[in-house]
């Protein structure tokens, strides 16, 4: 086997030149000014966006919390399901992710309108019109659209695997229903909703599409603090640099909690 | 699955199903719609279906999307199987460390992934520029490129960097099932390595490969924000096409689009599906029987070979089609690449243009100046010919990202009216050829308010709360303000500047504004979604066409009076088509079209004298006054507008800090 060694090289170039290299590049310029000279002003004026960091981590906890109410019963169920319903199931869940989520995002834009087709449903019952789009509400509802098959998916693919001797020994010893869940079931699919969590919430952190559609534009998210600073109205790569490090850190961060929560090693895979 | 659920829950499930697919169901219905409307039911026709394959900009990012997927997937899964058998042969501790590198793609949010390639990118691209005109200096044999901008190969790059991950994730743990000995076994029996790799290694990981290369189409597809910061204008992707398009006007061919990708993913997943299903009862068939083991084996993978065959051949035939096409587009005709702005121009004179001269035209749009600046300073931006504003252009000489142009070749430069050369921007009028000039002022839908406002103090104060827009842009934004406090609109006091900044955000605070908007305005407006709304002259007539209850006004404190103009860019590759393309645009008749189309005051002082003529032989009625006055600003409106001047770099820096702590 010594020999395969070999065919590590080339891919350990590949990352060396297209992951690291990166990666030290957006830490040389977090850390200079537009002349080139090293500052650590990028960081010191970060206080300045704090209402940003609070908005953004408080919508992407909300759309990830309601991602776990809806996704994680979802799996459950779908694990208790004909397994012809289960492989029909999870090929629609992953369908629509074969569209592009801007697709997605797009129709929702016409149905959230203040003349749209909600609106104009209420409007038959003289009821309304509601201000849905360009609301916080509608980026919510957008993230957790898009990202609800990345909660589904890898609980119901942990749970799928329990084994379910384990479910009826609880019941043996006399465990009811709720209490086999609970102490049995819950603590097993643990992973899965780990790897859930991180897989609707890095996203919905950093997304900025979503909240350019459906958010109006009038309240940034940290996701278009940073498009802004790149390809958006205000040119200053060094700052968006720096938004994009801490960002970077905070999502180690999360990682690393869930290591330590979960058992690491084995991510849940989409697919 | 031993107990089944309850109704109620059963009800749950189908709910969240129609929750997910009730907006797709919606762009399909509306795909098969008559008008133009998301909303509105106007009959059934396949009109958005006729259009997608004519409208050129999509079904050019399509074939960008499905390139780039392909050849990502084809890539990452070679690279991503090798290299997974690399790891598998490494000691544990080398294993993990680059395993961890491995990780980190997939791990970290996609915005700095896309940066991160963003700026590496442009660093290089620094070099290259660097060390090329370093070799051209000191030899003439080869000339190398020394303008180097994102596009196709480095969106490829990019997404070949988050695929391979997804990969080796699915590749490895087939590989840890793998019985080590087989291999040693294959070996000992005679097998070289590559034999021993391609009986024993390949089939037993051959599940594990497939669903890789499955997750990583599937996220290449999916895929918007890396490809955002990565693909430069000129190759964008179908979700990038889109984005621009939901800044303006969101043509229904999306509709018809996405119904068919829906569609074709929907057949091609039944088709992966029911083979699942048949390689499943097989399996189980074989459980059952293990007498029969060796017989049903040998009936099965043929059959398991053939559709492997037959999928990796189906595979290839899609990437040589999709490359074929390509090179067929490709083939040495001359382009040049233009960015504009959105709705403006008529679409027609590019078709023209093309038939005359043979030179195919790349037309894109941005969103604003600022937006254009920091394409172009991203490397993001691969154009030959811009029409930036006044201000911008004098910045951008400044900055030497100019070319000057070569006026013997633009023989219809001298059409231009004397009031738009030699402007201040551009003194000895070297680098720019005027394209439109107008004024901004605000549009208001006459049955939203209660009297037609004469003033900005209606972009402050409560009255029409919630149903006023915005600029999008730091300079027209700051502008309302500074006019409404009595300040000059160039100013560079940061106290002034700072108070108009507050101004905005208070009015913000306050819910005065439903959005900050650049092309976004047209439909809100149309639509009689909002009530009051700053932009450019040109635009509002536009709207007033499709809404005849708008109106406008150059308000009393003053306003802002713009040139556009057309440059090309240092070193653009087309040099000699853009000099074509800006005579062409710069024609009496050009003029004339493109105003009759988007209404914006040309500086061809024939056109702008002949245009009332041409408007009543093309329409049967004469050009009233009004609107004529609103295309060409009269004198004494012009007299209480400005223009804006380039400002210091300073000054700049803090419009920037001003701008995104308002949207904070």
């Amino acid at each position: 086997m010594n020999r395969t060694k070999a065919f590590t090289i080339p891919y350990a170039v590949w990352m060396a030149l297209f992951v690291v290299a990166p990666i030290i590049m957006v830490l040389i310029y977090a850390f200079s000014s537009a002349d080139g000279g090293f500052t650590l002003a990028n960081f010191s004026s970060m206080g300045d966006y704090t209402v940003v960091f609070v908005r953004s981590f408080r919508l992407a906890i909300i759309a990830t919390a309601i991602c776990l109410l809806i996704g994680y019963p979802v799996a459950y169920m779908l694990s208790r399901e004909g397994k012809q319903f289960q492989r029909l199931a999870t090929v629609l869940i992953m369908l629509p992710m074969w569209m592009n989520f801007l697709l997605r995002t797009y129709s929702w834009m016409s149905i959230l309108e203040n003349n749209g087709l909600i609106n104009q449903f209420l409007g038959l019952f003289g009821i309304g019109p509601f201000q849905m789009i360009d609301t916080q509400g509608a980026v919510v509802l957008g993230m957790v659209y898009n990202y609800l098959p990345f909660m589904i998916l890898p609980i119901y693919s942990v749970i799928i695997k329990l084994d379910h001797s384990l479910v009826e020994a609880a019941h043996d010893l006399g465990a009811n229903d709720f209490v086999a869940f609970r102490r049995v079931i819950l603590p097993l699919s643990l992973p899965g909703v780990l790897s859930g969590i991180t897989m609707v919430f890095v996203p919905s952190v950093s997304t900025f599409a979503i909240s350019t559609m459906l958010g109006g534009g009038t309240e940034f998210l940290l996701g278009d603090l940073i498009e802004q600073q790149f390809l958006g109205g205000a040119y200053n790569p060094q700052l968006g640099a720096a938004i994009a490090m801490v960002m970077m850190v905070i999502v180690v961060l999360c990682m690393w909690v869930m290591n330590r929560f979960g058992e690491g090693e084995e991510q849940a895979v989409v697919l | 699955m031993k107990k089944t659920n309850s109704v109620f829950n059963r009800a749950f499930t189908f709910l969240v199903f129609l929750f997910l697919y009730a907006p797709i169901f919606l762009l399909i219905i509306f795909s098969f719609n008559q008008n133009n409307s998301n909303v509105a039911w106007g009959g059934f026709s396949f009109h958005w279906y006729r259009e997608l394959f004519q409208n050129r900009i999509i079904m050019r990012s399509l074939y960008t999307t499905l390139l780039v997927s392909l050849l990502s997937t084809v890539i990452a899964t070679i690279a991503g199987t090798f290299a997974a058998i690399g790891f598998y042969g490494l000691r544990r501790r080398a294993r993990n460390a680059l395993t961890t590198v491995n990780n980190i793609p997939m791990m970290n949010a996609d915005i700095v992934t896309g940066v991160a390639m963003c700026l590496f990118f442009v660093g290089f691209f620094h070099l290259w520029s660097d060390l090329a005109g370093w070799i051209n200096s000191i030899q003439s044999l080869v000339i190398l490129p020394t303008r180097l901008t994102l596009g196709f190969p480095t969106l490829l790059i990019a997404h070949i960097t988050f695929n391979i991950p997804y990969v080796l994730l699915s590749v490895s743990p087939k590989l840890r099932q793998l019985d080590k000995n087989l291999i040693d076994a294959a070996q000992d029996l005679g097998c070289t390595w590559f034999q021993a790799f391609y009986k024993v290694i390949l089939p037993e990981i051959k599940p594990g490969i497939i669903s890789g290369a499955l997750t990583a189409f599937t996220m290449s597809i999916d895929d918007f924000i890396i490809s955002y910061f990565t693909a430069g204008s000129s190759s964008s992707t179908l979700a990038m096409t889109i984005y621009g398009m939901t800044k303006k006007r969101v043509s229904p061919e999306i509709n018809a689009i996405s119904t068919i990708l829906f569609v074709s993913v929907l057949l091609l997943l039944a088709v992966i599906n029911i083979r699942e299903a048949h390689m499943e009862k097989v399996s189980l068939r074989r459980q059952a029987m293990p007498a029969t083991q060796s017989a049903s084996q040998r009936k099965f993978s043929p059959t398991l070979r053939k559709l492997a065959k037959a999928a990796a051949a189906f595979a290839c035939v899609g990437v040589l089609i999709v490359a074929g096409v390509g090179a067929v587009h490709n083939t040495q005709q001359p382009v040049v690449n233009v960015c504009s702005w959105g709705e403006y121009i008529d679409e027609e004179l590019i078709t023209q243009f093309e038939e005359e001269t043979g030179i195919l035209v790349n037309y894109q749009t941005s969103e604003s100046n600022e937006a254009l600046y920091s394409l172009l300073k991203s490397g993001a931006g691969d154009y030959d010919v811009i029409v930036p504003s006044d201000y911008m252009i004098s910045q951008l000489i400044e900055e030497g990202m100019l070319e000057k142009l070569d006026y013997s070749k633009i023989p219809n430069f001298s059409l231009m009216d004397d009031r738009f050369k030699n402007l201040p921007y551009d003194p000895a009028n070297e680098y720019t050829v005027p394209y439109t000039w107008g004024t901004v002022g605000i549009i208001y839908n006459t049955t939203m308010v209660e009297a037609p406002p004469d003033s900005w103090n209606v972009m402050f104060d409560d009255r029409y709360a919630g149903n006023v827009l915005m600029f999008r842009n730091s300079r027209d934004a700051m502008a309302i303000a500074l006019l409404y406090l009595g300040y000059d609109l160039n100013t560079t006091d940061p106290t002034q500047l700072r108070q108009a900044a507050d101004l905005i955000a208070d009015a913000k605070s306050r819910g005065v504004y439903q959005a900050f908007v650049m092309d976004e305005i047209f439909l809100k407006m149309e639509s009689g979604n909002a009530a009051i709304g700053p932009y450019y002259a040109g635009d509002y007539l536009t709207m007033a066409e499709n809404n005849p209850d708008l109106a406008f006004v150059v308000p009393k404190e003053g306003s802002n009076w713009f040139v556009d103009a057309m440059c090309v860019l240092k070193d653009a590759p087309h040099y000699e088509e853009a000099m074509a393309w800006i005579n062409f645009i710069a024609s009496t008749e050009a003029n004339l079209a493109n105003m009759d189309s988007i209404w914006y005051a040309s500086p061809n002082r024939e056109a702008l004298e002949q245009y009332p003529a041409y408007y009543e032989g093309l329409y049967d009625e004469p050009l009233d006054q009004e609107t004529y006055d609103i295309i060409a600003a009269p004198n004494e409106v012009l007299d209480r507008c400005q223009s804006y001047v380039s400002l210091p770099a300073e000054t700049r820096r803090l419009y920037n800090e001003l701008w995104i702590r308002l949207g904070t």
